[in-house]
């Protein structure tokens, strides 16, 4: 099974997996991911060229999108079978998610931007250990001298690091990476990905990356590669 | 929910204070916006009140002949010099024969630019008006300071000041005076309050018509005596005037002709009764009459209907302005909202429901909302301390 890793009990596992919509273009798109199981503590890359649907796959692995075909399991309950709430409530509490655009707030500084999770949902609680949590991972990434910063004063490299610490402020079992190197120089990136893989590791949360750069690719567990290059 | 509101209320005040420029320009476009209306109303509201009020002071103002707003304005308001022309002795065509009481005015001067209006005390009888602090005037160069004049001015019973002298050119006019406060009135909210009072002979010494001097053959000024006649000496230009009324003094200052020929500006008048009042108005109509008495409630209706006739037109383009602002603000709003979608996007992909980005994004609107109401409320508190400016302006 291609992309599977299980040094530990399985946190996540799907069938194959369909989704389809219609394109830009009017061509319809199709993604088929073959089964793949995730556990604890374990790195999967998912490599392929732009528009393949790598995010659409996290999309689906968040709960965000529903597949058309097959299912995604989690902690024995279906995403499928979950209402909007609970899927929202999954992906607030159990996903951390890196994005490839940073997607920080503006008007939030940098300690403000890696608690923002606690203030979106009601099932987590700005307390003062999530406060504790997040001057910590800011520590673990480097940036702690820099919590009161706004985000317009940090470098790129600096940015993605902010978006890794709010990924994994919540203690979530699953962190889902959308190009987490893709707006970075060569030289960053490396750097960036062995922080995403060692700090969940630390934090013992399965992580699945999306990439199309294959000079990372050999830090993961697994790689899964779909689309023109499946 | 109380988490929930707190959570909304910083992600608010974050987002509103990063574009500070923005906000407090669309607060401020808001609140003006609604606010100039509220005002307009809320200024004339009072504008009309106190002039009305004021109106109410005296039935009747006897003046010379001439503009009626003139005459109301300086007699009620001090806002305007009444048509010259009106003498002392003219009073007796309203008391003469027990028709009414007279109060006489003069006015014209200043000191410290603050208005001088000459006054019998019966014009504080009249209406149960004491000093707060000190007494009222008695002699000449003594003044009772209103409550604001003497806030102004730091004036309290003692103090002195001199009344500002007429332009070079003016070979005619206002001489300056000296002027020892003796009382300071109580607040009135009235147009009292701006003003210092002197009896009318200090008015007149104001005017050159009473002064004092040494006498001329003991005057150490070479060229001071330049004839005698008899008993009477003839004093010559270089003899000084003392422009002094204290310390004493005020006894020796005297008038140069018949003091009922002296000019005053208005009089007010209160009728016996009604019948006197018509008997008294009808007195004051004839082709060649000289004088006028003016009803200042009738002449005060009449410029509230032409003041209020503008408001209403500048009401009516104030509310229409307001609500196209509104929606103006509504739009740039709703733009801003499009400009932040990829925040908005995030905030969803990160688990918020629809419902709670909407409580962020309706807590920001009150909180712009609030601001705006505040600067609101600002211009509508505001507002009535530009009432006096409305009775100027209607004063011309």
């Amino acid at each position: 099974m291609a992309g599977t890793t299980a040094p530990h009990a399985t946190l996540i596992d799907t069938t194959t997996l369909v989704f389809r919509r219609a394109s830009a273009g009017g061509t319809a798109f199709e993604l088929r991911v073959a089964p793949l199981a995730l556990a604890r503590g374990a790195s999967l890359a998912v490599r392929g060229p732009s528009g393949s649907g790598k995010s659409t796959l996290l999309a689906l692995l968040s709960g965000e999108l529903l597949p058309f075909e097959g299912g995604v399991r989690t902690q024995g309950r279906s995403l499928s079978s979950m209402s909007d709430a609970e899927r929202r409530a999954y992906r607030a509490t159990c996903v951390g998610q890196v994005f490839q655009t940073f997607e920080l707030v503006a008007s939030l500084d940098v300690l403000e931007n890696v608690l923002l999770p606690f203030r979106l949902h009601g099932a987590l609680s700005l307390d003062d250990a999530a406060r504790v949590r997040a001057r910590e991972l800011l520590g673990r990434v480097g940036l702690a001298d820099k919590s009161r910063r706004s985000i317009d004063q940090l470098s790129h490299g600096e940015r993605q690091r902010v978006a890794i610490a709010r990924a994994l402020v919540t203690r979530p079992s699953l962190v889902l990476a959308d190009e987490p190197t893709g707006n970075l120089d060569p030289a960053l990136k490396r750097d960036i990905a062995a922080l995403l893989i060692d700090e969940a590791r630390a934090a013992d949360a399965a992580l699945v990356v999306a990439t199309h750069d294959e000079s990372i690719l050999g830090s993961f567990d697994g790689v899964l590669a779909i689309g023109g290059d499946a | 929910m109380t988490a929930l509101l707190c959570h909304a209320a910083f992600l608010a005040v974050a987002s509103l204070r990063h574009s500070w420029r923005r906000s407090l320009l669309l607060a401020l476009v808001l609140g003006l916006s609604l606010g100039v209306p509220l005002a307009l109303a809320s200024l004339l509201e009072r504008a009309s009140t106190d002039m009305r009020a004021r109106a109410a002071v005296a039935p009747l103002v006897l003046g010379a002949k001439g503009s009626e707003s003139d005459l109301v304005f300086g007699a009620l308001f001090f806002a305007a010099t009444p048509p010259r022309g009106l003498l002392m002795q003219d009073l007796a065509r309203i008391e003469g024969d027990g028709l009414g009481q007279a109060v006489p005015f003069a006015l014209g001067a200043t000191a410290q630019k603050t208005p001088v209006v000459g006054t019998a005390i019966d014009n504080f009888d009249r209406r149960g008006l004491r000093p707060a602090t000190g007494t009222m005037f008695a002699t000449i160069g003594e003044c009772v300071a209103g409550s604001d004049a003497a806030r102004a001015l730091g004036l309290a019973p003692g103090s002195r000041l001199y009344t500002d002298p007429a332009s070079l050119s003016d070979l005619a006019g206002v001489f300056p005076l000296e002027l020892t406060v003796t009382g300071v009135l109580p607040p009135t909210g009235t147009p009292d309050d701006g003003v210092l009072f002197v009896d009318l002979r200090t008015m007149w010494s104001i005017r050159g018509l009473g002064h004092r001097h040494d006498d001329p053959a003991a005057s150490a000024s070479p060229g001071a005596l330049i004839g005698q006649d008899g008993e009477r000496k003839i004093a010559g230009e270089a003899l000084p005037i003392e422009r002094k009324a204290t310390d004493g003094i005020a006894a020796d200052f005297h008038f140069h002709g018949d003091p009922s020929t002296f000019p005053i500006d208005a009089a007010l008048v209160y009728p016996a009764d009604a019948k006197a009042q018509a008997i008294l108005l009808g007195r004051f109509t004839g082709k060649d009459e000289t004088l006028q008495l003016a009803r200042p409630d009738q002449f005060i209706e009449r410029v509230l209907e032409r003041i209020f006739g503008v408001g209403r037109v500048l009401g009516a383009v104030a509310v229409a302005t307001a609500a196209l602002v509104l929606l103006v603000a509504a739009l740039a709003f709703a733009l801003s909202i499009r400009l932040r979608a990829d925040e908005l996007a995030l905030m969803r992909r990160l688990g918020a429901s629809r419902g709670r980005v909407a409580v962020f994004l309706a807590t920001e609107a009150a909180i712009l909302l609030c601001a705006a109401l505040a600067i609101t409320v600002a211009c509508a508190i505001a507002a009535p301390l530009l009432a006096p400016l409305v009775m100027r302006l209607a004063a011309g």
